[in-house]
């Protein structure tokens, strides 16, 4: 079954950036600024030593592509960005927390809770990466977790959409990230591939601030609809003209030879970013269509997903400038 | 618009809904002996169990939301086939249960399994989304909160709010570690309370459009007349009373009340020492104007923390309250804390009031605060 989201006040791209250590800035087409993104055993080049004690490689990466999003100076901020009170937070990420539950559970099990720090304590619940975005910036509004598997990255971007529109926040500070770790690598090869091969997992980090978009500007970035699909088919397939630019993971190898024609595989050249891919589609596609040059219109698919979770689709677009108005 | 609610079901450690509602409003505690974790390296001996297997079941949360689920879209006769029925699930821990085990022998885990499509879907295939929301304690007020944007933006015309949590061990260390000394009884408001227990179960409400024909045949069985949320954005586990009465006042905003129209509150009320007296001095000021204020109550001394699905589970006692049930006391409460003395609580025996409005506290891991608005069915 097949449903879709146009409705209500529409929603714009403020910023974006991808933050995704070891790999080229350049596939990312200008996503991730120039900088090679630090890793997380580093982030304090950015973020500031004070606060990093105890946060986890997925907390680091997502505080630094937020950092990076927000366009921030290196180091902890001393007060609430601007606009802190209606900013929600809507975070996706399955493996955040899980080789910290275990590392957890293999001390007590060894020895007793006395081996455990209880500054590990805010860990061992999933929401953490979330709250410790809104805590280090003051964003005050509505504070989400998504952990909904390989729809997870596109159902925040929907999600933040959806509390602006319902006049929960003004903005929507939008991140993916996962982390890389012993876990994680147990748990990557127990998704379903459909090629029998697993890219390997990749940690990544990807933030997309949302806003209000009205009024309308021509320059803006806007998201169109976000939808869910039981079938890759359904998801890849363009209403109306095809996009300028697709995102799509998985790509052609997934069987659908023919259905996915000249589709960016972010996973193919990246690897595997499960809950993060959405988000970073959403950066890449967003620097992609502000460097587009002249001012016609253009819009973008993103597609991510699996065979266990179905498939979430989601569009941007760039309207056509003042001089092309008469073409739309 | 106000939302209808078509169905409710709960799972607790007592049983289905009316087990449930029988055993508050006898003031009995399903605390037990911990199971299936080593309570002396915990440093946690109780626990409010449900009763399933002896053998623990690799996804015991999956089994207990698919039931929940399946049960309140009966009751709402959605037609699923026809009609969008989106579901959103709030928890708190998801199936991070099965990752402590993983290395069992005999395990099999999917990834997929972590979250709560497949337990959904087996229940409810036609869904046209399942979104699985980590919000800690607060996260089925959350889902509740979601549901009911989606309805105002015709995104669904029927969203399944659910919530579903089973105890972890990596939690249970946690609370172990920063407890001075095992709690044997959640005793929430009270004066020597001494922390907070675990609870497990599930729980899901249909909600409905109420302004256009029904979706669903079944009986409407209250209103949600709005949710609020708020982040404290302030510190990682300790409450901070600004953003809870931010939750509170968006809540109120929202469903068009003043806290003058506030009969009743099902407070979060965990039993810890910060969560008790902050909640108790923010419901006095809130409710400062609204003289005697509503009748207090909190269902966690016999339920025990229940986590992502407590909200709900709150939700279902306040629409039975609604529905002319007398409001079941407080379990566990002696000699409320000082905080909590101006309060209505609800000490001893349920009381009987009659509840047009009432509020359902959530406070979470983070200062994730959802406060929800429920009304009665007429």
């Amino acid at each position: 079954m097949t449903s879709s989201y146009p409705s209500g006040r529409r929603v714009a791209v403020r910023s974006a950036a991808g933050h995704v250590p070891g790999v080229a800035a350049d596939a990312f087409l200008g996503a991730a600024g120039t900088e090679p993104a630090l890793p997380p055993e580093e982030a304090h080049q950015l973020l500031g030593r004070k606060g990093l004690l105890y946060k986890e490689s997925a907390t680091r990466l997502a505080l630094c592509a937020v950092h990076r999003a927000l366009g921030l100076p290196p180091g902890r901020p001393t007060e609430p960005v601007g606009q802190g009170p209606g900013t929600a937070v809507v975070v996706s990420s399955n493996y955040g927390n899980v080789n910290t539950v275990r590392e957890v559970v293999a001390s007590v099990r060894a020895g007793s809770r006395k081996d455990v720090s209880p500054l590990q304590a805010p860990n061992a619940s999933s929401n953490v990466i979330a709250s410790t975005i809104a805590i280090r910036y003051g964003l005050s509004g509505p504070n989400l977790m998504l952990c909904s598997g390989a729809v997870s990255g596109l159902q925040a971007l929907r999600l933040g959409a959806l509390l602006i529109r319902a006049g929960r926040a003004e903005r929507a500070v939008v991140v993916g990230v996962e982390p890389d770790d012993a876990t994680v690598r147990q748990l990557a090869l127990l998704r379903p591939t459909s090629n029998g091969r697993h890219p390997g997992p990749r940690a990544a980090a990807a933030c997309v601030v949302l806003e209000a978009a009205d009024p309308a500007r021509a320059d803006q970035v806007l998201l169109g609809p976000v939808s869910h699909h039981g079938e890759l088919s359904a998801a890849v397939k363009d209403e109306g003209n095809a996009a300028e630019l697709r995102l799509i993971s998985p790509g052609p190898a997934a069987g659908a030879a023919g259905e996915v024609p000249e589709a960016l595989d972010l996973s193919a050249a990246v690897g595997e970013t499960y809950g993060a891919l959405g988000v970073l589609q959403a950066a890449v596609a967003t620097a992609w269509l502000r460097a587009r040059p002249g001012s016609g219109a253009a819009r973008a698919a993103l597609v991510s997903g699996d065979a266990e979770d179905g498939w979430a689709r989601a569009e941007l677009l760039r309207p056509a400038g003042p001089m092309d108005a008469g073409a739309m | 618009m106000t939302k209808l609610i078509t169905g409710v079901e709960i799972r607790t450690c007592f049983g289905e809904s009316e087990a449930t509602f029988e055993a508050l409003a006898e003031g009995r505690s399903g605390a037990g002996e911990l199971r299936h974790v080593d309570s002396g390296r915990l440093g946690v001996n109780r626990g409010y169990h449900v009763e399933d297997a002896p053998d623990e079941a690799l996804l015991r949360a999956s089994e207990w939301l698919s039931d929940c689920v399946a049960s309140a879209v009966a009751q709402s006769g959605i037609d699923v086939m026809r009609a969008r029925v989106a579901v959103v699930v709030g928890t708190g821990l998801r199936e991070l249960r099965a990752v402590e085990r993983l290395d069992e022998p005999g395990i099999t885990l999917r990834t997929a399994q972590l979250h709560f499509t497949e337990a959904v879907r087996q229940v409810l295939p036609d869904a046209t989304e399942v979104i699985t929301v980590c919000n800690a304690c607060s996260a089925s007020g959350h889902a509740l909160a979601l549901a009911c944007d989606m309805l105002d933006l015709d995104e669904a015309d029927a969203v399944v709010a659910a919530g579903c949590d089973a105890m972890t061990e990596s939690m249970l260390a946690m609370i172990g570690r920063v407890s001075d000394e095992p709690t044997d009884q959640l005793r929430p408001f009270d004066d020597e309370r001494m922390g907070v227990l675990l609870g497990e179960g599930a729980a899901a409400v249909v909600l409905e459009r109420g302004d256009r024909p029904r979706t669903g045949r079944g009986p409407v069985l209250g209103k949600v007349l709005g949710v609020g949320l708020s982040c404290d954005a302030f510190h990682e586990t300790a409450p901070q009373p600004v953003g809870i009465a931010r939750a509170m006042r968006d809540a109120h905003e929202r469903a068009a009340v003043t806290p003058g129209d506030v009969d009743l509150v099902v407070a979060h009320a965990t039993g810890t020492a910060l969560n008790d007296p902050t909640e108790a001095r923010v419901l006095s000021e809130v409710f400062a104007t609204a003289a005697p204020g509503p009748v207090v109550t909190g269902i966690k001394g016999s339920t025990g923390h229940t986590s992502g699905s407590a909200a709900l589970m709150s939700v279902a006692v306040a629409l039975q309250a609604l529905a002319g049930r007398p409001v079941p006391a407080i379990t566990g409460l002696r000699r409320p804390l000082p905080e909590a003395e101006p309060l209505r609580l609800v000490i001893g025996a349920p009381a009987t009031v009659p509840v047009r409005v009432a509020q359902v506290n959530a406070f979470g891991f983070g200062g994730v605060n959802a406060v929800c608005m429920i009304g009665g069915a007429s």
